[in-house]
């Protein structure tokens, strides 16, 4: 629903009718059809409980293979307490999934803590990857961050560690610079500190296509990926099959549009949000999960997970479109409010509150 | 020196307004050209036509508009101020249909020419084309498109363009539409250069084509840069003006504000390819975020009858969304009942 704040044009059209002017205006709205509520569509066949394990996918060219489905390491910290997380991390475990997301800088570190502490004793069933955050600083940044990380999740190496939140446009020179972060990957690579080595972002796919043509050898390439991005700044039309076309491993992130958009403005119920994604060509995609029942909804999908038809897919895609088209439920693409502290300071920008919309 | 820049155009004296060839047409344009929407707020009508006649004099040509600005305001001023120099100036005003049909851009051209007190546009533009799915309701079946060809094949707009400051992939979605564009106008300035940039990935697109750039928000909009001190406002109005562009379209709401324009424009000489990059490395840092050009990120400069014929929710407390309600009249849509219209 719009805030109250806002005026819908349905509302216009209601105080409007029977005015000669309403006639022109209603013109484009009877023109098409536009299904503002969910259907459910597709949902009936993924009911019932699966007992399948979560499926493995390629990622990339690496030769490894990962759950189709990650638990963000956001949300892990989001979770009631440490026992909480055990909990989730254990049974995410059973059920097949292997991919654990992170980052140095979640939580302030407490969800390393958190996941290092869930991962005791587990470590070896699970592909953990942490992300580093130098935001355009150098190599030594990068590899004290990375002996951080390391310590707080209690391992002697990462599995996938990639340059958080690639934004700003200027943030591909300062990366390749001489002394930047790439070289920092490359290193920790050689040392055997980290097995795969890729990088992130949510803003723009433009910017991750300046980072691709360094033709620096990532593993892996994480971004946004949902029914609502296929037609608005697409990551889907534009990064995806550039990606795909290097062997690159794709994490897709934001299946519901980050905080549940899709469900809340009647987009797609969470389930088709959740399938679409998973039924791109990515390796997995990384899902926000703080507490059990979360999980256990995610992994009613995940289970023998079955993708969706091309039609089903273009469907949705067609329900979205007229939604997506402004982009006001994809906002961390447009507005600066959902880029990181660290990442403005260090660029020398205003916080996102010194900064209109 | 670019061989494409403006420098190719002749020598001019230091008093005159350089003209520049409108896209693949034999129509010349001045290099500076006057915003419709400041022009609404100027303090009253008289000084509004005043401004209007001191750029004449001093040799601008092309003159900006659109159906919505000041909801009709600007096009009636401007259209009293043209009384008697119509013929010496190039007048372009736009339409609003935003994706709906092509019957009410003809009602809007009606209304927009009686405003302007003239019987035919020597341009005529799709307004604020800034939403991922314009391009496909633009070209539809009876869509603006057919309302703007049936336009120019009747004699009352010599040309056609569109408009918009949102993303350079949406004009150029515009573009492969194949549609006879004759104009095309965007955001073109400094910081453009580095961010979802007009100049890299659709100015080269339009020479290519012939199609008449038109550079607008040389300034960023607001000035923001200049009371941030990162560049001059002659700095950036030159940059804009050094681009491959027809012509440069700004805000002029006050005499002065004309006359510090006039300065730069009359014996207008560009930048050297050097001095482009200079500026380009100057704006390179803060351009990074986007926060100079906000037209390009954020929801609150999307145009609010662009969202309302959209269905997107409109901001209340916005100024321009407060004009629209409370001035129903200029439209031909009284959205709101009169119990309503009391906010």
């Amino acid at each position: 629903m719009p805030d109250k704040n806002s005026i819908s044009r349905r509302d216009f059209v209601r105080t409007t009718a029977g005015t000669v002017g309403a006639a022109s205006a209603h013109a484009l709205a009877n023109a098409t059809s536009r299904p503002r509520q969910a259907t459910g569509l597709g949902n009936s066949q993924q009911q019932t409980v699966s007992s399948e394990p979560v499926p493995k996918r390629d990622l990339g060219k690496t030769g490894e293979k990962v759950s189709a489905i990650g638990v963000g390491g956001f949300h892990l910290g989001s979770t009631k307490d440490q026992n909480e997380a055990n909990e989730l991390v254990s049974r995410a475990l059973d059920a097949g999934i292997t991919f654990f997301d992170n980052c140095w800088d979640y939580h302030d570190g407490q969800s390393e803590v958190i996941l290092g502490n869930a991962l005791k004793g587990k470590r070896d069933k699970a592909f953990v990857m942490t992300k580093v955050c130098t935001h355009g600083r150098g190599k030594d940044v990068a590899m004290e961050q990375l002996e951080e990380s390391l310590r707080r999740l209690q391992t002697d190496h990462l599995d996938l560690w990639q340059i958080h939140e690639v934004i700003h446009y200027n943030d591909p020179d300062l990366i390749f610079a001489t002394g930047g972060a790439a070289e920092a990957l490359l290193t920790a690579k050689q040392q055997g500190k980290v097995r795969f080595i890729g990088f992130t972002g949510h803003k723009d796919p433009a910017i991750h296509l300046k980072m691709l043509s360094h033709d620096f050898p990532f593993d892996t390439v994480q971004m946004p990926l949902n029914c609502l991005d296929a037609t608005f700044r697409s990551f889907e039309t534009r990064v995806l099959p550039e990606a795909a076309r290097r062997g690159i491993g794709v994490l897709g992130m934001k299946s519901l549009g980050g905080s549940g958009e899709l469900v809340r403005h009647g987009v797609a119920t969470a389930e088709e949000g959740l399938r679409y994604a998973m039924s791109l060509p990515v390796a997995t995609t990384i899902s926000g999960m703080d507490s059990l029942a979360v999980l256990e909804q995610n992994l009613k999908v995940a289970r023998g997970f079955t993708p969706m038809t091309a039609a089903e897919m273009a469907n949705l895609r067609e329900r979205s479109r007229e939604l997506a088209a402004d982009g006001r439920f994809e906002l961390f693409k447009t507005t600066k409010k959902y880029d990181g502290k660290v990442g403005r300071e260090q660029h020398g920008y205003p916080t996102a509150e010194e900064l209109p919309a | 020196m670019n061989p494409n820049s403006a420098s190719a155009a002749p020598r001019d004296s230091p008093t005159t307004i350089p003209l520049r060839k409108f896209g693949r047409h034999d129509v010349q344009i001045s290099a500076l050209g006057l915003g419709g929407h400041h022009l609404g707020d100027a303090t009253d009508q008289t000084e509004a036509e005043r401004i209007v006649h001191t750029a004449i004099d001093a040799g601008v040509t092309f003159f900006d508009n659109c159906w919505e600005y000041h909801r009709g305001k600007s096009e009636a001023w401007m259209g009293a101020a043209l009384k008697g120099y119509r013929d010496k100036v190039f007048v372009m005003t736009k339409v609003c249909t935003h994706g709906r049909e092509g019957a009410l851009a003809t009602q809007m051209l009606e209304q927009s020419l009686r405003r302007l007190q003239t019987d035919h546009l020597d341009l005529w533009q799709a307004h604020g084309i800034c939403f991922e799915n314009d391009p496909e309701l633009f070209m539809r079946t009876g869509g603006a498109a057919e309302a703007m060809l049936k336009a120019k094949q009747q004699g009352k707009v010599r040309f056609l363009g569109f408009t918009g400051h949102k993303a350079p992939e949406i004009h150029l979605k515009m573009l492969a539409t194949g549609f006879p564009f004759d104009a095309v106008q965007m955001p073109l300035n400094a910081f453009d250069a580095h961010f979802h940039s007009f100049e890299q990935l659709v100015l080269p697109e339009l020479q290519k084509r012939g199609i008449a750039p038109l550079g607008m928000k040389p300034i960023n909009g607001h000035g923001d840069p200049v009371i941030k001190g990162v560049l001059t406002a002659e700095e950036l109005l030159r940059y804009a003006m050094s681009l491959p562009v027809a012509t440069t379209i700004t805000g002029m709401e006050k005499m002065e504000v004309l006359q510090q324009n006039l300065k730069i424009a009359q014996g207008f000489q560009p930048f050297s390819a050097e001095e482009m990059s200079a500026i380009r490395e100057r704006s390179k840092q803060t351009a990074g975020d986007g926060r100079f050009e906000l037209y390009k990120v954020s929801l609150k400069f999307d145009n609010p009858e662009a969202r309302l014929a959209h269905e997107f929710p409109l901001d209340r407390k916005s100024v321009e969304v407060e004009e629209m309600v409370k001035s129903p009249m200029n439209n031909g849509h009284p959205y709101l009942s009169k119990s309503e219209l009391a906010l």
